[in-house]
């Protein structure tokens, strides 16, 4: 006989104040099996638990259920509770009549009491058919896959190999350094990017505990967290790197010159090249794009002038596979095209660029050596606006959110602008100024009054041209006027995007993302460094636009989550998920196309006992079955059956009301 | 529609700036001046607004308007301004630089105002010490507003409010001697 003790919390007013619970108790006790019932203000806190633990012992109960907040909440707790008393926690069933009665209920109380008894009755119900389960272990790879090579890469990939956890690096480009390696100096310290970057750099290229393979791509994951195997596509660079010394004779030859990339395609760069002169590995490969070579059979003259006989035409694309347990995406983050600023002239006037190119321009080693140009005449601008909020926080445009970055690289830019060009004057055109970050506010105010900048608030309606300068046309709100600005040059600070490939990989790797093509979070504040994808954890700006200090933070989270994960040898699992009975399943494999995690697999079992013929049966992978339930639903013969929510669990439920 | 950009430097802010001893670019357009103001409904510039007016080089607007004659320089809003400008400082930069730049008002309440400023400092200087009765009626007499507060005039004599004579004060002399010396110094430049 069941012996159910059912515990009902007050939430403080939470609950208490929309559902009756002594009434509720009262209703409960009247189930047959519920030998114990009783209210406590608080269930989750310790005196709570341990009338949990207590009336286990006492009332030598079979089962509990706790009739509170969301299980999403607090099953853990409880169920610690349960095991601390020596039951098996898995005869835990929690009762949700906070979100699911009290709160959406408080207009009617009688409706809300009468809910939270219905949900206790159907709890109880359920908790008589529970069984014991167990925690699963499963065995774990240590090693990491870290995909992308800018900032966030960079950190997560040293702070897991300095745990001495072997990492695959991959970058997608001939270079780590990603977007950080563009800036010229950074907020709000005014730090050259740089001079903090490329030790980092090298330090990756060096570490024992890291494997940098550049100019490649993941191709494929399979497994399971702790379990995974990835295959990884090394792009052809044509240029044997063991062999290359990163001379640059080849370079300085070739005849074919190609938009550079790095420098915002503001200048040329050869199709044999490395991005920057500080690139790591600082070895040079073959654009296939643009080689003559390649593409018609001509030319050639990067290997005659190899002295090392590094040039290899005949090189191919090599998949290589590594076996992995978890992995860190790190993808960063695209600019958005600012086109469809039809008003603003964009396309139409040269001398409106956006905030990268003005970055490339006066950053030391750009294309101009550090000075702004115009890009109509290449004169040195007076008169620079700056525009934000270029796609951000413009639905009409397609982008809802704030880029975050921009009210701060702006600022910057006003500052790099003044010590460059010490006659200039900057307008900034705002719709806000967030500067919600250590020494923020304090940069941007600097920026303002040491500059003389003018701050006009209000977005940009047009820009027209006046000879050969730019009519930047807009409303002052401060005095509520319209001002033009007469201007040499306009900035605008386009929005970050998830990079155009993150869909593709989110779906190759399994995990979820938005509607913008940036990685989901399991959580957007509890788990925000986590995918809802076991082992697959988010650095940088592939999950949100975010700035430097936030991204390395995020980075060195997730390397303390893959820490976390490496811990032990093996990993614990809950023990939710589906079983298949052979005998029951007529192997029509529906359950196969349904999985989301690919955790089904075809199985080969005798016909009958000590048969020879064979017959096909679907298998479920353990480590990696979420407990989901979409093969339960889709199985035509009910052969399939998830653990602590079986066919006699559920009846239960329903029956009880 | 104000344009922006034409001039080589902002010469209108340096010159508030240098002659307020406050720098206007602290001002991050928050309003509480405004709102803190007691006076600020009946200018026909916020002092927010005049700041922002001075960043954008406004001069002839903020000459004309009559937001500095009204500030009562009691320096609420200094007081509580998050970025510690000295409003009062910068409204009175604006009111020596109109009267030495020879701007002159068509509004009559401005008009009044700086006729009252005047009669104030010729009776400071005159007597060493402000002559109310004197004040008032030349007040009345130069802005053709002859009855003005009249129906005030006996209840205050009674109780003593306005003094008949005006009163002598030791320091008139030195009183004199500052006006002489202040003179000089506008003079020298």
């Amino acid at each position: 006989m069941a012996r159910v003790g059912v515990f009902v919390c007050f939430c403080g007013a939470n609950i208490a104040d929309f559902v009756d619970v002594p009434k509720v108790i009262e209703e409960t006790k009247k189930i047959r099996e519920v030998k114990y019932a009783i209210e406590y203000k608080y269930m989750c806190s310790d005196p709570g638990q341990q009338m949990i633990r207590d009336a286990i012992v006492q009332q030598k109960l079979t089962s509990v259920v706790v009739a509170a907040c969301s299980p999403r909440m607090h099953e853990k707790t409880f169920r610690k509770a349960l095991s601390d008393a020596g039951m098996n926690p898995y005869l835990l069933e929690v009762a949700n009549i906070r979100e699911h009665s009290s709160w959406v209920h408080q207009k009617d109380k009688k409706a809300a009491t009468d809910k939270a008894a219905d949900l206790i009755r159907m709890a109880v119900a359920k908790s008589i058919a529970n069984e014991q389960l167990h925690e699963i272990s499963v065995p774990v790879t240590k090693r990491a896959l870290v995909i992308g090579g800018g900032i966030a890469g960079i950190q997560a990939a040293l702070d897991i190999a300095d745990a001495r956890i072997p990492v695959t690096l991959i970058e997608k480009s001939p270079s780590i350094g990603g977007r950080m390696a563009q800036l010229d100096e950074t907020f709000p310290t005014l730090d050259c990017s740089q001079c903090i970057l490329t030790p980092k750099m090298v330090d990756v290229a060096s570490h024992p505990y890291i494997e940098l393979i550049p100019y490649s791509e993941v191709i494929e994951l399979t497994g399971y967290v702790g379990n995974y195997k990835a295959k990884i596509r090394k792009k052809a660079s044509y240029v044997n790197f063991s062999n290359c010394t990163g001379c640059g004779a080849c370079w300085l030859k070739c005849p074919v010159k190609v938009p550079n990339e790095y420098n915002m395609n503001i200048d040329k760069r050869k199709a044999i090249y490395t991005p920057f002169p500080q690139a790591v590995p600082n070895k040079p490969v073959i654009d296939a794009e643009h080689c003559t070579m390649l593409l018609k059979g001509k030319c050639g003259i990067c290997a005659k002038v190899c002295e090392k006989g590094a040039i290899d035409f005949k090189m191919q694309d090599e998949v290589i596979e590594r076996e992995i347990g978890a992995v860190v995406i790190a993808t960063g983050y695209d600019l958005w095209d600012p086109k469809p600023y039809e008003e603003y002239g964009v396309g139409r006037f040269k001398d409106i660029i956006t905030s990268l190119e003005f970055e490339r321009m006066v950053s030391a080693n750009g294309p101009s050596g550090g000075l702004p140009l115009r890009p109509s005449d290449g004169k040195v601008p007076k008169n620079v606006v700056f525009i934000k909020c270029i796609g951000s926080r413009d639905e009409s445009k397609g982008i809802e959110y704030c880029s975050k970055i921009c009210c701060m690289y702006t600022a910057k830019h006003v500052v790099l602008l003044h010590h460059k060009v010490h006659d200039s004057h900057a307008y900034v055109f705002y719709m806000d100024i967030r500067a919600a970050g250590k020494g923020y506010e304090e940069f941007v105010k600097k920026a303002q009054v040491d500059t003389a900048a003018t701050y006009l608030r209000g977005r940009v309606s047009k820009i027209y041209k006046k000879g050969d300068k730019l009519m930047v046309r807009g409303e002052d709100a401060q005095i509520g006027q319209v001002v033009e600005v007469e201007a040499d040059l306009v900035v605008l600070a386009t929005a970050i995007t998830a990079p155009k490939d993150n869909p593709a990989l989110a779906r190759l790797l399994g995990v979820s993302y938005d509607k913008y093509g940036f990685m989901s979070e399991a959580h957007p504040k509890l788990r925000p460094v986590e995918t809802a994808k076991a082992g697959i954890f988010l650095a940088g700006c592939t999950q949100a636009p975010k700035d430097i200090p936030d991204t390395v933070a995020q980075a060195s989270a997730c390397a303390a989550k893959v820490c976390g994960l490496f811990a032990g040898d093996t990993m614990k699992k809950d023990p939710m998920i589906s079983k298949v009975n052979t005998e029951f399943c007529s192997g029509c494999l529906n359950c196969i196309q349904v999985c989301p995690y690919q955790a089904i697999v075809e199985e080969e079992i005798p016909m009958g006992h000590g048969s020879k013929e064979m017959r096909t049966v679907s298998k479920i992978n353990e480590g990696v079955c979420q407990g989901c339930g979409s093969c339960v639903a889709i199985c035509r013969s009910m052969a399939i059956s998830l653990a602590g929510f079986t066919d006699p669990q559920i009846i239960n439920e329903i029956v009880a009301i | 529609m104000i344009t922006l950009g034409l001039e080589e430097k902002n010469t209108f802010l340096e010159a508030i700036n240098k002659k307020s001893g406050a720098n206007v670019l602290n001002c991050y357009q928050c309003g509480k001046c405004a709102s803190t103001c007691p006076v600020s409904d009946y200018m026909d510039f916020r002092p927010r607004e005049i700041m922002q007016m001075i960043k954008l080089g406004m001069k002839e607007e903020t000459y004309m308007s009559n937001s500095m004659w009204f500030c009562l320089t009691c320096a609420a809003c200094s007081g509580r301004c998050p970025r510690e400008i000295d409003i009062p400082a910068v409204m009175e930069a604006i009111r020596h630089l109109v009267i030495e730049e020879n701007y002159r008002s068509t509004s009559k309440k401005v008009k009044d105002i700086r006729k009252f400023h005047e009669i104030f400092l010729e009776m400071i200087k005159r007597y060493g010490r402000n002559y109310e009765l004197r004040m008032m009626a030349e007040f009345n007499i130069r802005t053709r507003n002859f009855f003005k507060d009249m129906n005030l005039a006996p209840k205050a004599l009674l109780k003593g409010k306005i003094p008949l004579g005006h009163e002598s004060t030791k320091s008139a002399k030195a009183i004199r001697k500052m006006f002489e010396l202040a003179g000089k110094l506008e003079k020298r430049k």
